[in-house]
């Protein structure tokens, strides 16, 4: 079998011990909540924590309420409770849809949100065995110094590949963060840095303690595109969120949209105020937001799949997620 | 116990008066039923042991160092630091192990562990016992091994002309190393025939390798018992051959090793010879006498591989006007990997098993494996002859679109007929083709359907054959291929040894029907031992669709020794004739007067007052005079041949490339379904592993000979939602020589699967894909490049009214 | 290191001594000698070890023996009682849905847990609840069979083989 690296497990109840223990081995732990991500990466050598403080017990991080004008997400719930808690489903709907993409039952059933905000990047060429990178020669995201993505690049471009993060981007959501010296909050679309190696801001011993999204007006309508081989099991080829306020006469009031599984950050695509800002949501704004996407979402041969086609899928599936905004295909929009 | 004890426990499963008056009725009781399997409560209750569900006292665990490298000599192999490894027990490497094995006896070329180079990146090079998997690991990383690397091919091609290095020296010098076999074959005149033709079509097609993927990873035990004799369990498909190879290599007498195959779970050919695993356990239990055990990691399993050799592919078909092909010239280049496996056998498949379900006028193949620096390929699921059946199915449709004609109807027309010979005069008997493709095209609509559906959603046809078994064993010799060997209790219960390899597809199952359908005891009193060389008489293993035919052949002709002697019995009681015996449902009955009757238990006591202890030999051995009479003629002869005719039913989503299988249709005969359910579950299983092959899978490697993804994440086999809906049809030629007319259902019908589905997407879109897998990528970029061209005019829309692809935008 | 643990697998409660690096499914395997559960993957991919955790199917390669702590562990072996095979197991031996049998501990575990939240799943229904169990031998077809049989037997509480027989 494939052997993990010794280690101690500590289930701590309270958030105060968790983050504790964080602090006292600041360098030689990682948080655990689902570990449906690390544990994985722990048999491939990627990880080697001498401690794992488990988040699944600590009562803090389990929460799904309406506070204030937000929804509040505890960060150890589970996936699976994420796309099918009734309020979810009601005041965030893309958020549910997204979370049911992810993985399979059993992954929902055990991972978690807080995990998938965190989820380390994947590359074709580090989510493998110890034998494999060493046979292959180790890369720089770990044990090594070479990309094999980017020949003779400096910077890890591993894929940002959570199915979750580019829909709350979408919807303007909150991260808590707290260590045993305080706690912050951070926007999401603030969250996540284009350092494959370790792509948040987040610190090492830093918890994510939950995901705040503001309750988006009736309004709004939001669609999540997941490109992916399979229809189950598979990380996203591409991910791709949409929110867009429209009223009646789909005027646009506002319209975001995020596109993951290119670099290690998920991209926003940019401009789009300008172009479709307090216009009519016509086919010709879709194919101009379409190109948009397309000029500014490069993917890499960071995932095994045909680079130029997963480039053309990013106009496709914009405009399949306006499809879905509108109801309707866009021939009759 | 009295007699009569026997009488009530065995009411519960006997039949009633009026069942056994209906039986008289039927031809069979059992057979042709839809059945439990034997084993299937213990599987859907988890008390089915496979292989690693066995731990023995004291058992050791043991790791196998791999090659990084994909050829590479090797120079120095220093295991001292491993041995001082606290709880490492010992460390073997190839020096231990020098004797070479492989399954075919011509082709020996591989090493339990590598003894002086490594030829693919996971080549074995040293293995450690130890108390349990992270020490062993731990010594692994302590091994230092020195090695000088080589340049490496893992294109076919370039290994053809890279003679300079070869990866196995030349048999003779002079000869190119690379070139692991190379066969040529031509039946009558294909110029001519080529010349002849009204419509000649060439074509160049691409079958990219896959894997079998089991879900239960290799896993074997090895155990020396102080008395010197060697036991090993191995998820293995031919005990037999394991049992033979293990005693050459490690030179121990062959009657002092034991094979035990526990149930395996899933196989599909990726365990049909011996791996690396097996010598090792067996030697590291001998040297530090204590069991010893491996099991594979998932990766590990990738490595070793024997999967579905990538072949590259020319075809050129020629056809008179009405259809009827004239010749077929076929040339192929086979990349082997790294070592023989089944390579001579696969090298003759490649050409010898598409001669049917077709007439030819002329054929002839040129095909050459080559070695390169990747796992070795070996035998999938329709060993060899997946590949080039895409080839010539797709040829076909071709043909049939050049000539207007229905592909259906040209198949028709090309039918080989039954009782005959194909070109490469391998005998066919029995042949179900025609009512296959009848089958099929009723139950898919087919004539409302092809050229008929909206653009974007297609069908496809394409017909198959294959072999029951091989002819001929691996190693020459006249003994029978099959044998069982029964042995029967007072109880009435019945004991049936036979080598057979339960690999999921039910054979112990068959052999319990066999069984219950000649001596009339239920199902419940029947116990299946199978593949254990002590205990069972040899059978060659569960490869090639062997097994129905042979070992069920083999049980029917044990079972009808004892029948024989139970009714003589009976008949001397009851002083009848013992024609007028029947057995079934749990007694011995009087045709004429179903009232009389006792127990089964009573008769088998009778039996065996008169006749003594009751028990009876089988075998089956093949015919001989059924194959080619050329060099080679006798490597794809096969007693019986399978037929298969499929329809696939797909979407194809233009802007993206996705092709969603609708349906698929199966047709298959295999000859006397002797339990339908399991049949079912033979063709269902097979076209669902082809369509997979079809849409995604790819065995495919980073520059450096490194495979792609070894993971069941990174390599694609659908899941539950990705599986087509799939329509099997069971057509029942009663085959002359197979048990009861069985004949194959194992591999036979995964083969029309990927041309029909290639088929089928041109049908929908207008593109011929003749590069396998069917991937979105792929897909797209061909509508996109037909979309160019009508838009320049070159060709016309496909399908009327013509609608316009939206292409994906191109960006500015 | 080697950790002291109470874990309740299928109504027992036990303590063991477990590595701390274990997984549940080594525990179950190797500590508690449990083999129904299988590894095809070790790492997430194929769904083979599937294991109930209060009566959700859970990935039991990829979750630490410590999380098993304090919850219900259901394994195959747990789903036959005294009174038999559960329905499900009975509609598998029926249809063949079980050929090499190594997917099928996980699957049934799935499908289990489908029937206890869903008693008339519709195929697509089925076909979400198992679509984290890889299966490489039967295409599916006789297993989304067999729970169809099973749900119909545990709505008409009746045996599956009546319910084929219907
Ligand atoms: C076969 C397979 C398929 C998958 N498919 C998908 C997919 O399609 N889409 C997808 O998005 N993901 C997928 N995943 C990845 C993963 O299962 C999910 O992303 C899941 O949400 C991770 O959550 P977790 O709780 O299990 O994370 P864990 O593994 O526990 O943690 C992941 C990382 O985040 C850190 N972490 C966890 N919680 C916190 C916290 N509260 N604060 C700070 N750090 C934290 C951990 O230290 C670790 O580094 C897949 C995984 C597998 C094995
Ligand atoms: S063994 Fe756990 S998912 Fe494969
Ligand atoms: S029955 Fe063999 S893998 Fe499912």
């Amino acid at each position: 079998m494939l052997r993990l690296h010794p280690y101690r497990y500590h289930r701590p109840k309270e958030l105060g011990e968790a983050l504790e223990l964080l602090r006292e081995h600041r360098g030689d732990s990682m948080p655990i909540a689902g570990g449906t991500d690390l544990m994985p990466n722990m048999k491939h050598g990627l990880y080697t924590p001498s401690h794992l403080v488990a988040l699944k017990g600590v009562e803090e991080l389990h929460v799904i309420e309406e506070r204030d004008g937000e929804l509040v997400i505890g960060a150890a719930e589970t996936l699976t409770r994420v796309a099918s808690d009734p309020l979810i489903k009601r005041r965030l709907p893309g958020l549910a849809r997204a979370a049911e993409g992810i993985a399979h039952p059993m992954i929902r059933n055990i991972g978690t949100i807080g995990g998938n905000v965190c989820l380390d990047t994947r590359c074709t060429y580090y989510n493998q065995t110890y034998f494999w990178r060493e046979a292959l020669g180790f890369c720089l995201k770990k044990d090594g110094d070479v990309c094999y993505v980017v020949k003779g690049g400096s910077r890890c471009v591993a894929a940002h590949s959570a199915d979750t993060p580019p829909m709350l981007m979408t919807l303007g959501a909150t991260v808590d963060l707290a260590t045993a010296d305080g706690a912050r909050s951070v926007p999401l679309t603030k969250f996540f840095t284009a350092d494959g190696i370790w792509n948040t801001v987040r610190e090492p011993d830093e918890l994510v303690i939950r995901v705040r999204v503001p309750i988006p007006s009736p309004r709004l309508r939001t669609s999540y595109q997941k490109v992916r081989e399979r229809k189950s099991v598979d990380f996203p080829l591409l991910g791709i969120a949409l929110a867009v306020e429209i009223d009646d006469s789909h005027l646009i009031e506002s319209i975001s949209l995020v596109v993951a599984g290119l670099g290690a950050k998920p991209r926003v695509v940019g401009g789009l105020d300008k172009i479709a800002g307090g216009q009519r949501l016509t086919p010709d704004i879709i194919e101009e937001v379409a190109r948009r996407a397309h000029r500014q979402c490069n993917p890499l041969d960071n995932l095994i799949v045909d680079t130029d086609w997963r480039h053309a899928m990013v106009a496709v599936y914009v405009r399949r997620a306006f499809e879905e905004v509108l109801g309707q295909p866009l021939a009759a929009a | 116990m009295k007699l009569e004890d026997f009488r009530g426990r065995q009411a519960d499963s006997a039949a009633s008066e009026e069942e056994l008056r209906e039986a008289l009725e039927r031809e069979f009781q059992v057979i042709g039923r839809r059945l439990r399997r034997t084993d299937g409560m213990s599987k859907s209750t988890g008390r089915t042991l496979y292989a690693d569900d066995i731990t023995l006292p004291g058992m050791l665990h043991a790791k196998i160092l791999r090659s990084p490298h994909a050829h590479a000599l090797i120079k120095s192999i220093d295991a001292s630091a491993a041995l001082e490894l606290r709880g490492v027990h010992a460390v073997v490497t190839g020096a231990d192990m020098p004797v070479p094995y492989g399954i075919i006896p011509w082709t020996r070329d591989e090493y339990p562990l590598c003894v002086d180079k490594v030829r693919y990146i996971g080549d074995g090079v040293a293995a450690v016992a130890a108390i349990d998997e992270d020490t062993a690991n731990r010594a692994l990383d302590s091994i230092e091994v020195e090695y000088e690397v080589l340049p490496h091919f893992l294109d076919p091609e370039e290994a053809l002309e890279r003679s300079d290095t070869p990866i196995h020296e030349p048999h003779k010098p002079g000869q190119n190393g690379n070139i692991s076999k190379k066969v040529h074959l031509e039946f009558e005149d294909v110029e001519k025939g080529l010349a002849d033709s009204d419509v000649v079509i060439e074509g160049e097609y691409y079958f990219e390798g896959t894997t079998h993927t089991p879900i239960e990873p290799h896993c074997a035990i090895g155990y020396f018992d102080p008395s010197g004799k060697l036991t090993v369990w191995s998820a293995t498909q031919v005990p037999h051959y394991l049992h033979r190879e293990l005693a050459r290599v490690l030179e121990l007498d062959v009657a002092k090793v034991r094979v035990i195959q526990p149930p395996v779970g899933g196989a599909f050919g990726g365990k049909s010879e011996p791996f690396d695993l097996e010598f090792c356990v067996a030697k590291l239990a001998m040297i530090t006498a204590r069991p010893v055990k491996i099991l594979y990691t998932r990766e590990e399993v990738f490595y070793a591989h024997r999967g579905r050799h990538p072949m590259l592919m020319h075809y050129k078909t020629g056809a008179d006007r009405h259809g009827r092909i004239k010749a077929v010239d076929a040339t192929t280049i086979i990349d082997g990997g790294a070592y023989s496996s089944f390579g001579l056998v696969t090298t003759y498949y490649s050409g010898q098993l598409i001669t049917a379900p077709y007439q030819m006028e002329s054929y002839r193949f040129d095909s050459t494996r080559v070695y390169t620096n990747k796992p070795c390929c070996g035998p999938k699921r329709g060993h060899g002859s997946v590949q080039p059946r895409f080839a010539i199915e797709v040829q076909l449709d071709k043909i049939a679109e050049a000539l207007d004609i229905d592909p259906i109807e040209l198949r028709r027309r090309n039918f080989i007929g039954t009782n005959t010979r194909t070109i490469n005069e391998l005998r066919i008997t029995s042949n179900g083709f025609l009512q296959c493709l009848e089958e099929v095209e009723r139950a898919s609509a087919w004539k409302s359907k092809h050229r008929k559906l909206d653009y974007g959603r297609g069908v496809g046809v394409a017909g198959s054959c294959y072999i029951s078994g091989t002819n001929y064993p691996i190693y020459p010799n006249d003994m029978p291929q099959s044998a069982v060997q029964l042995q029967v209790d007072r109880s009435g219960r019945v004991a049936v040894f036979a080598g057979a390899s339960e690999i999921g597809q039910g054979s112990d199952s068959m052999l319990a029907y066999i069984v219950a359908e000649e001596l009339g005891v239920p199902l419940d009193y029947i116990r299946i031992l199978s593949a254990d060389t002590d205990l069972t008489p040899v059978d060659l293993g569960a490869y090639s669709s062997r097994v129905t035919f042979m070992c069920g052949n083999a049980c029917i002709d044990a079972a009808r020794k004892i029948k024989k002697l139970v009714c003589e019995a009976v008949a001397e009681a009851w002083n009848c004739k013992a024609k007028s015996i029947m057995l079934a449902g749990g007694w011995a009955f009087k045709a004429e007067d179903t009232a009389q009757k006792m127990p089964i238990s009573e008769a088998f006591n009778l039996a065996e007052a008169k006749f003594g202890a009751l028990g009876a030999t089988g075998s089956y051995n093949t015919p001989k005079d059924i194959h080619g009479t050329y060099r080679g003629g006798t490597i794809g002869s096969s007693p019986a041949f399978s037929f298969t005719a499929h329809v696939a039913e797909v979407d194809v989503d233009p802007e993206t490339g996705f092709v969603e299988i609708h349906k698929i249709w199966i047709a298959h005969d295999c000859g006397r379904a002797l339990n339908p359910l399991l049949v079912e579950g033979q063709m269902e299983g097979s076209v669902y592993m082809g369509a997979a092959e079809a849409i995604m899978e790819e065995h495919i490697f980073k520059e450096t000979g490194l495979h792609n993804a070894p993971s069941l994440l990174d390599y694609k086999i659908p899941t539950s939602l990705d599986t087509p809906e799939m329509q099997s049809i069971i057509v029942e030629s009663i085959d002359p020589e197979g048990p009861y007319g069985a004949k194959e259902a194992g591999e036979g019908p995964l083969h029309p699967s990927i041309p029909a589905i290639a088929c089928a997407i041109y049908d929908a879109v207008g593109v011929r894909l003749d590069r396998l897998p069917f991937s979105p990528p792929r897909v797209w970029a061909a509508i996109r490049e037909r979309g160019r061209q009508e838009e320049a005019g070159e060709l016309s829309p496909w399908k009327s009214p013509p609608i316009s692809v939206p292409l994906p935008a191109t960006g500015d | 290191m080697i950790e002291a643990l109470r874990l309740t697998v299928n109504g027992d409660t036990q303590e063991i001594g477990v590595p701390s690096h274990y997984t549940l499914l080594e525990a179950l395997r190797y500590v508690l000698g449990y083999t129904g559960s299988k590894q095809g993957c070790d790492k997430g991919d194929c769904g083979a070890c599937t294991v109930l955790l209060d009566g959700q199917p859970a990935l039991s390669c990829i979750l630490p023996v410590q999380e098993a702590i304090d919850r219900e562990v259901t394994t195959v072996e747990g789903l036959a009682g005294p009174d038999g095979p559960h329905p499900l197991q009975d509609a598998f031996d029926l249809t063949g849905a079980a050929q090499c049998g190594f997917c099928t501990p996980g699957i049934l575990m799935s499908a289990a847990s489908l029937l206890q939240r869903n008693q008339s799943p519709s195929n697509h229904e089925i076909r979400e609840a198992l679509s984290g169990n890889l299966c490489r031998c039967t295409g599916y077809t006789k297993i989304f069979d067999a729970v169809e049989i099973a749900a119909r037997a545990l709505r008409e509480n009746r045996p599956a083989a009546e319910v084929v027989r219907a």
